[in-house]
């Protein structure tokens, strides 16, 4: 199973797409993903129910976060009204330690993302105050990234023996599915994911 | 240059792209003609005393050529909004492509949304926005 | 600097206001260099000539933000949104009024940044013709 694990709808400040154009988009295009997960900027979309349009294209629909951290943005699965009660998603100095720490106490998992990138990803960070232990997976594809900026992503894996996933970072419909991560076996929930991502047994790919 | 009625148009379309006018002359017209004085716009050594790698189009002039692509695909299209993001600077005299995909076609309202990225010759996004047009 | 505060201080009041003519020449040296070729925007002579609908982004009050506003950096263009709603012909002698339409901040690849929208509400002979939303990024100096 393939899922765009980064996209941004609408309920982002800076996303510009639907969420229904995202699932037409896949469709007609015939992308080669099953699904993906809207990790809307600092906030947790509680409300909106995609399962309709889940049904109605037959694609799997996912709901996350992306979170601010001192080591840049993170995404976060598996969120639930008691993790957003222990962390304050609206702030942009979460420290990632504590995302990490709580994440693990309430079933969910943390995945640093584009960490190539200058001051919103993690390599420049580690090497200015070194690693944070605890982190286990990063993207190592982002459709947003520039190629050194991949490239870095890919260092720091290697260097620290991170697992890695892709994710589109779509904001705008034509974006969605450029990158991707494939696991073995179904994942049919935001539960399912979580138990996917830490078993550590899926790959990053990428068309871009 | 052609008329396009609703109906003509699919979803997952591609605007025809063509390659915008970056050189220095064209982007100084621009600037006078959009009384944008700055001369980062329109001297190469003084964008660079500035910081920058050379003179930039301006933010402004990468939104009207997107705008631009929308009338050569449909000359009939009544831009009702368009929303850029100015994601890094589109420099002058590098050549650039701009891309328009029909993202969103709205039948009771007849209105079509359109995801428009404006990318240098190493496929680098630099501007990108939506634009929801009408078909009279 | 909070951005709570700033919102409660500083949104939705009105801060500037000017006149701005439209002139044909402008219009047609403004479309033809971002590439238009659709006549009614480029050929002064077309029936239905008017200003592409970006063309009033050229317009600026004299006030990027508003006179008192806290001077916490230098305000850079971050995007720019169009609302249009009715052609713009020369002649025309459009209002703009401006104020701050939203504030919110987010880290980006140079830090804190505090987004600021400024909207510009564009007038002629007082139907509203057309929004200009200016997105300004500031980016916070750190200070360690």
């Amino acid at each position: 199973m393939i899922l765009d694990l980064h996209a941004h709808s609408i309920k982002s400040d800076d996303g510009r797409a639907k969420v229904e154009n995202y699932c037409q988009w896949i469709r007609r295009k015939e992308l080669p993903i099953d699904g993906f997960v809207l990790t809307e900027h600092r906030l947790f979309d509680f409300d909106s129910d995609y399962q309709p349009l889940a049904d109605e294209f037959d694609l799997c629909i996912l709901k996350g976060s992306e979170v601010e951290t001192d080591y840049g943005h993170v995404l976060v699965f598996g969120v639930s009204q008691e993790l957003m009660d222990a962390l304050d998603f609206t702030s942009i100095r979460l420290p990632l330690a504590r995302v990490l720490e709580e994440t693990e106490r309430h079933d969910a998992i943390a995945v640093p993302c584009h960490p190539g990138r200058t001051r919103v990803g993690m390599c420049a960070h580690v090497e200015e105050r070194g690693i944070v232990p605890g982190v286990r997976i990063i993207e190592l594809y982002n459709g947003g990234s520039r190629g050194r900026e991949d490239a870095a992503a890919h260092l720091l894996a290697e260097e620290n023996g991170y697992q890695g996933i892709g994710g589109s970072d779509a904001h705008i419909v034509s974006h969605i599915g450029r990158c991707a991560t494939r696991f073995p076996g179904p994942v049919d929930g935001e539960a399912s994911l979580v138990e996917a991502l830490r078993s550590l047994d899926f790959e990053a790919v990428t068309w871009k | 240059m052609s008329e396009k009625s609703f109906s003509d148009v699919e979803f997952g379309e591609d605007l025809p792209t063509f390659e915008p006018d970056t050189s220095l002359a064209n982007v100084t017209k621009f600037a006078m003609a959009a009384k944008m004085f700055n001369n980062r716009f329109t001297d190469h050594e003084a964008a660079r005393k500035q910081g920058l790698p050379g003179a930039i189009v301006p933010g402004i002039m990468s939104q009207a050529i997107l705008v631009a692509m929308v009338h050569r695909w449909a000359s009939n299209a009544t831009l009702e909004k368009i929303d850029t993001i100015f994601r890094a600077p589109v420099l002058v005299d590098m050549p650039h492509a701009v891309s328009g995909v029909v993202t969103d076609m709205d039948e009771e309202e007849q209105r079509i949304e359109i995801d428009l990225t404006l990318e240098n010759a190493e496929g680098e996004t630099r501007v990108l926005g939506t634009a929801t047009v009408r078909l009279s | 600097m909070e951005i709570d505060e700033l919102k409660k201080d500083w949104l939705n009041l009105d801060f500037d206001e000017d006149e701005f003519e439209v002139e044909a020449d402008q219009i047609v040296d403004f479309a033809t260099a971002s590439g238009e070729t659709t006549p009614r925007f480029v050929d002064p002579s077309d029936p239905d000539f008017q200003a592409p609908p970006t063309f009033v982004t050229r317009f600026h009050n004299r006030l990027l933000l508003p006179e008192e506003f806290p001077r916490i950096g230098l305000p850079l263009d971050a995007g720019k949104a169009v609302f249009h709603k009715r052609p713009i012909r020369p002649g025309s002698k459009l209002v703009g009024r401006s104020h701050l339409h939203d504030i919110y901040e987010k880290t980006g690849r140079s830090g804190r940044m505090i987004f600021l929208v400024s909207r510009m509400e564009l007038y002629d002979e007082g139907v509203l013709a057309s929004i200009v939303d200016s997105r300004m990024v500031i980016r916070e100096v750190p200070t360690e």
